[in-house]
């Protein structure tokens, strides 16, 4: 009975790809009318990067804010829909896009020939050029070309954002010393956007090279830093709709020119302390939009007559939105411990909706393996190996973003569930061999002589005793799978680990946050151990005593 | 009522039975003895099909089972078989996860759809019976071995099969817990119940046996009356065999 279903199972499993795979994708019509008949402009963006992009509000964690929120605001009412925002891992954004999961990537993307290959850029929404960010007290750097010099006859460490124009810019620099200067300087490559103003800080890198918005909102976080030498190297954001998608692009592009001509996007941006002179560039690539009749409001206005939206800094008194100083101890445990605790909530709901059927799969896996046909143990053993031997991150990428191009659309706590049973079934099904394999030959025989078929041997007689046997490890592999649910923010979901890493970016309350998440981890799981401890003692004084 | 037509088996080239030909009439209890190796285990092995043979037949009542290459042999058929032929294992076998009760009504409430209420009230019968009635609620691993064995017997009864077989049911037991056991045992023989016992007791062969057979070498060398048998050993290694063990 038993591996008769686990035959049939895999045979659903199979013929459902084998279908799924000859089908074409859906046929959509045109995405902006989409988006219109929706009523809402689906925008995706990383609130991990922090601000002044995208970050969690002060009073309220779980919503965002930032200056690309106020900006997807504002074009949602210029488009008349509702600007939504959908969280999805920074790298993961043109993904998004591609399986349509957002209309819009708005999160810092740079203007680059590689991106508009496979993506359709907007027009600039912000000028940024590269700032140069060392410590006060560190006078042997002031200026680009000191990053050569070998203050104590060493190189210069250099920390950027692994990825960013930065890192290819210090990439560059540092290839490239002036001949008689020193022998040039060293770039280390970091995951988060403070991460590198935090080790310039504390000494262990002496400069990072970092987009002006980010120098110029951080500096009341990092007070010990400053930013010397002009920036260089202006570069564009832009936002980028699925390749081709003209309509959705042009739409966005007219909303821009109205913001920009109106003056709408500098008072947008002055709340973060960002809008600067280089962004006359916007104003004035929106004006001669404006003269290709791009845009629909009448050319003429008063701000544009007299050179457009005033130039230089925003006043430090009016940046309400820059973020003072950081928050210690007991503070960061008040301010986001409720948040982190309904992160966690995400966190046990994926693991104790997996797990379950994971065992269940692994368990008919195993029968299958040991006491199905001949002909089934060859794929079951395929199975668990392929599962067994990719990591977690690829399956679920792959179940989130590359089934939808074969018409398989599934939503991604669903997807989250699945991936992690599956992935688990492989692991749960070699430890149910091995208990299954530990039940001596006789149990079997004995229920065989008794009459009963070999299907009901193995519910009645042989199953119950294996599961008493491999409590310990399932119970290993399910503390493993709990913390293993952390990989699931690659599609999206925030979870308790991708909780702690978008707050400690933004507050840089790292040691606090890493704490309370750490305690949190270990509050679920300890009585998991406890539970199992009971439950093996229980069953192996049945059996045994 | 069985009826073992020239029962081959081997294992590569070794011969494990030859042309082993053997019938057993109802309320007949035959007693297989012979030394280690020679074939007894697994000729009773082969008469419920836990064991595969290569050539000849078993015949239980209505119920026949072929050699090794007869594709129906892991089916229902060898399970109706089964129902009908008990088996009492020399480990025991016990369930270690069941209660003693739950060890007597898992079959009969499974594989014969008995209602729990009838079943239990054998089940409490049999204990009485091999005098495990305080045991019912205790698992296995709470158990001498001479009790467990018991309760084999018991849960084996259960089924009422037609013919009980016994591989070497005493050979884990020290000789008082052998001793409850082969008195079970007795009983049983006395109240006409068919059996096949594989054993070293040369003394249960003497006094309960109908015909005993001695197995060499893959061989029934000899069958008699245990008085025959004992008394007047035709073949030498029959000779050889008790002279080593009496």
């Amino acid at each position: 009975m038993l591996a008769r279903l686990a035959i049939v199972g895999v045979l659903a499993v199979a013929l459902a790809a084998l279908l799924t795979l000859g089908l074409p994708a859906t046929a959509h019509a045109s995405p902006l009318e989409d988006l219109r008949a929706r009523g809402a402009l689906l925008w995706g963006a990383d609130q991990e990067g922090g601000g002044p992009y995208v970050y969690p509000r002060d009073d309220d964690p779980e919503q965002v804010t930032g200056f690309e929120v106020d900006l997807a605001n504002a074009l949602g009412r210029k488009l008349g829909v509702k600007a939504e925002f959908t969280q999805a891992a920074w790298d993961k954004l043109p993904d998004m896009l591609e399986t349509s999961k957002v209309d819009v990537v708005l999160n810092g993307y740079e203007l680059t020939p590689e991106r508009a290959l496979t993506m359709t850029p907007t027009m600039p929404y912000y000028v940024y050029a590269l700032a140069l960010l060392v410590r006060k007290d560190d006078a042997a750097i002031t200026k680009w070309e000191d990053l050569y010099a070998e203050p104590d006859g060493r190189r210069v460490q250099i920390g950027v954002l692994g990825g960013s124009a930065a890192e290819t810019f210090a990439n560059e620099l540092c290839a490239t010393p002036p001949e008689k200067g020193g022998k040039g300087c060293d770039v280390r490559a970091y995951e988060g956007n403070t991460d590198t103003m935090t080790e310039v800080e504390t000494g262990k890198l002496d400069a990072t090279i970092e987009d002006t918005p980010i120098a110029r909102f951080y500096a009341s976080r990092f007070p010990r830093l400053h930013v010397v030498d002009e920036p260089r190297r202006n570069g564009y954001y832009v936002m980028y709709v699925r390749k081709g998608d003209e309509a959705t692009a042009r739409a966005i592009d007219d909303a821009l020119v109205d913001l920009a001509l109106s003056g709408e996007l500098q008072k947008l941006y002055e709340p973060y302390g960002i809008w600067d002179a280089r962004q006359k560039e916007i104003v004035a690539l929106a004006r001669s939009a404006r003269f290709f009749r791009v845009g629909h409001e009448p050319v003429a206005t008063s701000a544009s007559e007299d050179g457009g939206p005033s130039d230089g800094p925003a006043p430090d008194a009016e940046a309400e939105q820059v973020p003072t100083g950081r928050k210690r101890g007991l503070d960061v445990v008040t301010a986001y411990g409720m948040t982190l605790l309904r992160s966690a909530g995400l966190t046990i709901l994926l693991s104790v909706a997996s797990f379950p059927l994971a065992v269940i799969a692994g368990i008919l896996i195993a029968i299958g393996r040991l006491y199905g046909p001949r002909w089934l143990r060859f794929p079951l053993a395929v199975y668990v190996e392929f599962l067994r031997g990719t990591p977690l991150m690829l399956q679920l990428y792959f179940l989130f973003f590359l089934l939808p191009g074969v018409g398989i659309t599934i939503p991604a706590l669903p997807t989250a569930i699945l991936g992690l049973a599956i992935n688990y079934s492989a692991y749960e099904s070699e430890i149910y061999r091995a208990g299954l394999q530990a039940v001596p030959r006789g149990q079997m025989e004995a229920a065989l002589a008794l009459g009963m078929s070999r299907s009901m041997a193995l519910r009645k007689i042989i199953v119950p005793q294996a599961v008493r046997i491999v409590i310990p490890p399932v119970v290993n592999d399910f503390i493993a799978l709990f913390k293993d649910t952390s990989v699931c923010s690659v599609i999206t979901l925030v979870e308790l680990t991708k909780r702690f890493s978008i707050l400690s970016q933004s507050t840089q309350a790292t040691v606090e946050l890493m704490l309370m998440t750490a305690v949190l981890y270990l509050v679920m799981s300890y009585p998991m151990s406890v539970l199992a401890q009971r439950i093996e003692r229980r069953l192996g004084l049945e059996a045994r005593a | 009522m069985i009826r073992v037509e020239r029962l081959s088996k081997r294992f590569g080239e070794l011969v494990v039975l030859a042309d082993v030909t053997l019938g057993v009439e109802r309320g007949e209890v035959h007693v297989v003895v012979g030394p280690s190796g020679g074939g007894k285990s697994t000729f009773l092995r082969c008469l419920n099909g836990l064991e595969r043979f290569d050539e000849g037949s078993v015949r239980v009542g209505e119920h026949t089972l072929g050699p090794a290459s007869d594709p129906k042999r892991d089916g229902a058929p060898l399970e109706a078989l089964r129902r009908k032929v008990g088996f009492v294992f020399q480990q025991f076998n016990l369930f270690p996860h069941l209660s003693v009760m739950e060890n007597l009504v898992v079959a009969p409430m499974s594989v014969l759809r008995e209602p729990r209420e009838t079943a239990e009230a054998r089940a409490r019968a049999l204990l009485d019976r091999v005098h495990l009635s305080a045991k019912a609620a205790a698992r296995p691993a709470q158990l001498s071995g001479g009790q467990q064995q018991r309760a084999a017997i018991a849960r084996c009864l259960m089924m009422k099969p037609e013919v009980i077989l016994f591989d070497e049911p005493t050979s884990a037991l020290d000789p008082i817990m052998a001793g409850e056991v082969l008195a079970v045992m007795s009983d049983l023989a006395k109240e006409g119940q068919t059996m096949i016992v594989v054993t070293h007791s040369m003394d249960f062969a003497r006094k309960a046996a109908t015909t005993v057979h001695l197995f060499a070498e893959g061989r029934r060398a000899e069958s008699a009356s245990p008085e025959a048998f004992f008394g007047a050993p035709k073949e030498q290694v029959t000779q050889r065999f008790l002279a080593l063990t009496t």
